[in-house]
């Protein structure tokens, strides 16, 4: 008996060492523009032997999925620095994984980047450091979701949009608008897919914008309660066409190939893959235009390989890697030299890197904030957290 | 005694692989006798038990209950009832609803049962156990649980498979008194299982003595005991002197030999020398040597002898018996 | 030295309970309750909306998220309601093959069974997950392939498809316990129910279904459980189809306070469950 009261007590005594040990670690102090005063690197040291990297899948390739495809080898040759890469599925995943403290890169879409620089995750990048920086193009660099203040925090590394996957065998006509997967009435119902992430709420808020002027929507990552409901709603009607949403590529891939997934939202990557494997998919962007996103490489404020850090982002920078990606990946390079060096010659012209046009209906991904993006004063807007709810609410319901 | 055959069993065979258990048996059974299968481990006894019962099938023969051919059937349309060797109480109920559980499962009315079953428990002097659970029992008091949940349903026979097995030897002589007596009682015929000679002897109206899957003798106890057909009766139901005398082989029961200090008074006789005395209670068994060659053994109540004595050995020549090779 | 060490441990029987007990409860302390004390303090917490960072200020408006939003109460109710099923289909299938396994097979075809129930316990619980994946895909996977000549199809991925995979993955587990329970069951019970004149339906549902409870409680604690906290089933054959799991898997990296929050759930439904069981009386006899 009395042994057992012993250990009780240990393990109460245990319990409430964790529960404060817990609760003891203070929160990060803020500077006054709310962005946590995070030291940037002033000089470039020896490598360290590694770096740790979390990026979108098709980001880091050292040929293991495709012999021609590898941009990390010689960089690992000539640095030194091995490259160790974890793939996030999607952008939260990514914030998620850079808390940890576990990894020194990330390759951070627009709804991640400013969650990550305000909570501190992120330094910011001293470009001087990064040669390849000058080639970027200029209307890339220092934009709302990569920089504070006029101070760069990150690398720019491509954009894309987020396309229209079908499958060119079952899906007649092709579709020419997002109103495929919206309608109601479609043949493919129980075939169609969406992205498994609150951002794709834009998705629908872009379609609304377009279709609902009353609406009065002008931006997919600024929505007022009203909007964001309507956009909600529109979710909602859609998700008995759904068969599955989408979160992991691969299985998302194997889908269209099985037909079990005929028509709905992808990036290019996924089309090239399943085109691989001999499926008939095309991916466009419908007339609405679309979502899409625009990354940046940045560093963590916990990097414990800065400077492999330093060395890797100057050289998916680079001309060589940055043609290499943009091409596997189906995205539009963000490095002016790259376009000379890709293997199709068409590449940045199909793509429209340079064209600044194109870009006009692309809507990159952002995190939506209370103070709403799209300028507007007079009215608050949902936060991304409500997103995130509503999302949730919506997958389980 | 003269009833009619409640059971008769003809040309039953049953095989374990290779093992033939029960190897062509007959054999009938008289309303209201308490009949022991006898038999040394693996002899079938058991096994033709519990095709009677219904637990297995005959390979071949067939068994008729009442007149009615009930090789076939399961178990629970057959009108016995059997006390097993372990008892096989149900243990997560209690002593009554072990009782009632017969009675219950054929439809009657609850009332019934409960009165039955009460009937039953006073019979085997248990009343007030009516709420235990077996595991609160003695061995002797689940053995009387056991006979109970068999007896209330008045089956036609009682089979029971070594019931007293698990008992101590006091425990054990005293069931073996209230059984018997208890069958008296309810008049319901019993086919006792039993590798015990003793208590097959002092129990049965009839012992059928098994010996390789077939029955070597049947009889009354005095019949089995005093003329054995057969050397493996003999042997398996008490001890016998088996010695050549005036050029014949016989047997003779150790009890029935005598000790006497005077030289040969006529009529069968030997001379013996006291090799050892073995010490069993109630009696003394002694071993001689004999002067006709064959060691004897003579069982008497206490004696003055001591070892290297000579006697006398005599007995009468009406207790001898012939058995067949 | 170590006969030295053994002498002073036989001398001393408290220090022998100490040496023998601390790993095993410094363990249970601080792996278990610690992790279970730290998620349910965690639930109290909450996220700056902004940033994500946990805000670590007592508060309970996740609880009140949770109990206000019915897409959770839905989720809660299909959750449960899928690991009643899953318990029920594997205890139905469990019971008669551990039936068959314990009393009718030989020793040698026994051991044989035994160990082919343990084998897939063997394989990737992944690579069991997305075969079923192929079978159940819907138009072209071995399911409508094999029904459909007969008129069928298959159910396609969903809340029907969770319950197929999860029963099939859980089914050892259910028939392990049921086949160790029915080996104790002496056979002679079985016999003397019969003897008593009870069918073999009156003998399963009277002697051995409340002599093997016990054992079913211990299956369906596997079974119930296992399914209450999955999610990779859901997330690969469940097709738009979310379980709890699902729901502290996806707000974890985005929201780790209401992740801990939704986790309370299966912790009280487990909690619950145990306190039904023990007033059976069932773990008593396990």
């Amino acid at each position: 008996m009395h042994s057992k009261r012993l250990f009780s007590r240990i393990a109460v005594a245990s319990v409430a060492a964790l529960i404060l040990a817990g609760c003891s670690s203070s929160n990060d102090e803020a500077s006054s523009s709310g962005v946590p005063d995070v030291p940037m690197m002033n000089s470039l040291g020896a490598g360290e032997g590694q770096v740790n990297v979390v990026a979108w899948a098709g980001y880091v390739e050292n040929g293991s999925t495709d012999p021609n495809v590898d941009w990390v080898t010689g960089f690992e040759k000539e640095t030194g620095c091995k490259v160790n890469v974890k793939n996030g599925a999607t952008s939260d995943d990514m914030v998620a994984l850079m808390k940890t403290g576990e990894y020194d890169v990330v390759s951070a879409s627009g709804d991640a980047s400013l969650r990550l620089i305000y909570g501190g995750d992120v330094a910011p990048v001293n470009t001087e450091l990064i040669p390849n920086y000058a080639d970027i193009f200029d209307n890339l660099k220092l934009q709302q979701w990569n920089s504070v203040d006029g101070v760069a925090y990150g690398v720019p590394h491509g954009r894309g949009a987020n396309l229209l996957a079908y499958r060119t065998d079952i899906v007649k006509p092709a579709p020419t608008s997002w109103g495929a997967v919206f309608d109601v009435n479609s043949p493919y119902k129980g075939k169609i897919t969406a992205y498994d992430s609150p951002i794709y709420i834009a998705d629908a808020a872009l379609y609304l914008m377009k279709t609902q002027p009353d609406l009065g929507i002008t931006y997919p990552y600024a929505l007022d309660q009203k909007q964001f409901d309507a956009a909600v709603e529109l979710l909602k009607a859609q998700k008995p066409l759904i068969g599955e949403y989408w979160g992991d590529y691969l299985k998302h891939v194997a889908s269209l190939k099985s037909g079990g997934t005929v028509l709905g939202t992808t990036w290019q990557v996924n089309i090239n893959l399943a085109k691989g494997e001999g499926t008939k998919v095309e991916g466009i962007k419908p007339t609405e235009g679309s979502t899409g996103w625009s990354d940046t490489w940045m560093i963590s404020s916990k990097a414990k390989n800065p400077n492999c850090a330093y060395l890797w982002m100057n050289h998916i920078a680079s001309p060589e890697a940055n043609a290499g990606v943009a091409e596997w990946f189906g995205e539009a390079p963000s490095n002016a030299k790259s376009c000379d060096l890709t293997a199709d010659k068409n590449h940045c012209a199909t793509f429209h890197a340079a064209d600044d046009a194109y870009w006009d209906d692309v809507y990159y991904w952002n995190t939506p904030t209370e103070a709403c993006l799209d300028g507007r004063t007079d009215a608050t807007c949902v936060p991304y957290a409500e997103w995130v709810k509503a999302w949730s609410s919506l997958r389980n319901s | 005694m003269s009833g009619s055959t409640i059971v008769s069993i003809r040309s039953l065979k049953r095989s374990f692989g290779d093992v033939r258990a029960v190897d062509g048996i007959d054999l009938d059974i008289t309303e209201g006798e308490f009949l022991t299968l006898l038999g040394p481990s693996g002899s079938g006894k058991t096994t033709v038990l519990r095709m009677i019962a219904g637990f297995e099938k005959p390979d071949s023969g067939t068994i008729t209950l009442a007149g009615k051919d009930v090789s076939q059937l399961p178990p629970y349309e057959r009108d016995v009832n059997t006390v097993f060797q372990d008892y096989a109480l149900f243990p997560h109920m209690d002593v009554l609803a072990n009782i009632e559980y017969g009675l219950r499962v054929k439809g009657f009315a609850k009332q019934e049962c409960r009165s039955r079953a009460l009937t039953a428990l006073k019979q085997i002097r248990l009343e007030g156990y009516e709420n235990r659970k077996p595991a609160q029992l003695s061995g002797g008091q689940r053995q009387r649980v056991a006979l109970a949940r068999a007896l209330v349903n008045q089956p036609a026979v009682l089979l029971l498979d070594e019931p007293l097995g698990a008992l101590d030897l006091k425990l054990r002589e005293q069931m073996q008194i209230e059984l018997k007596a208890l069958q008296r009682e309810v008049g319901i015929t019993f086919v006792f299982v039993t590798h015990d000679q003793e208590e097959a002897l002092s129990m049965s109206d009839r012992i059928a003595v098994f010996n390789h899957g077939k029955i070597e003798q049947i009889g009354t106890p005095r019949e089995i005991y005093e003329n054995p057909k057969s050397e493996f009766v003999s042997e398996f139901v008490g001890q016998t002197n088996r010695i050549e005398y005036d050029g014949k082989k016989i047997n003779i029961r150790p009890e029935f030999v005598t000790i006497s200090r005077a030289s040969s008074t006529g009529g069968r006789s030997v001379q013996g020398t006291l090799r050892d005395a073995i010490f069993v209670g109630a009696s003394t068994r002694y071993l001689f040597d004999t002067s006709i060659g064959f060691p004897m053994i003579s069982t008497q109540s206490n004696n003055q002898l001591k070892v290297g004595d000579v006697v006398t050995l005599s007995w009468q020549e009406e207790k001898e018996f012939l058995v067949q090779q | 030295m170590l006969q030295e060490i053994s002498n002073t441990m036989h001398k001393k029987p408290k220090l022998r309970l100490v040496a023998l007990l601390t790993a095993p409860i410094l363990w249970l302390v601080v792996a278990y309750l610690g992790a279970l004390a730290t998620l349910l303090v965690a639930a109290f917490f909450t996220i700056d909306s902004f940033t994500g960072n946990v805000i670590q200020t007592f508060n309970l408006g996740n609880f009140h998220d949770m109990f206000t939003d019915a897409a959770y109460k839905n989720v809660v109710l299909r959750t449960v309601g899928i690991a009643l099923l899953v318990t029920v289909v594997c205890t139905v299938l469990a019971i008669p093959m551990a039936f068959y396994m314990a009393k009718i097979a030989k020793p040698r075809s026994q051991k044989i069974l035994v160990a082919l129930i343990l084998t897939p316990l063997w394989a990737s619980y992944l690579v069991k997950i997305y075969a079923w994946r192929t079978m159940l895909e819907p138009g072209n996977g071995v399911l409508d392939w094999l029904l459909g000549p007969l008129g069928f199809s298959s159910p396609g991925f969903g809340g029907p498809a969770i319950i197929i995979g999860l029963s099939y993955l859980w089914l050892p587990y259910m028939i392990l316990p049921i086949y160790a329970g029915l080996e104790r069951l002496p056979n002679n019970l079985l016999d003397a129910s019969g003897d008593l004149g009870a069918h073999n339906w009156h003998t399963f549902r009277r002697i051995v279904l409340p002599l093997i409870f016990p054992s079913l409680v211990a299956g369906s604690m596997f079974t119930f459980s296992l399914s209450l906290g999955d999610y990779i089933t859901a997330t690969i054959i469940g097709g738009k189809l979310q379980m709890l799991g699902n729901v502290v898997y996806q707000n974890f990296s985005i929201n780790l306070p209401f992740a801990a929050t939704i986790a309370t759930i299966p912790v009280t439904i487990m909690a619950i469950y145990l306190w039904m069981v023990r007033r059976t009386g069932a773990l008593a006899s396990l």
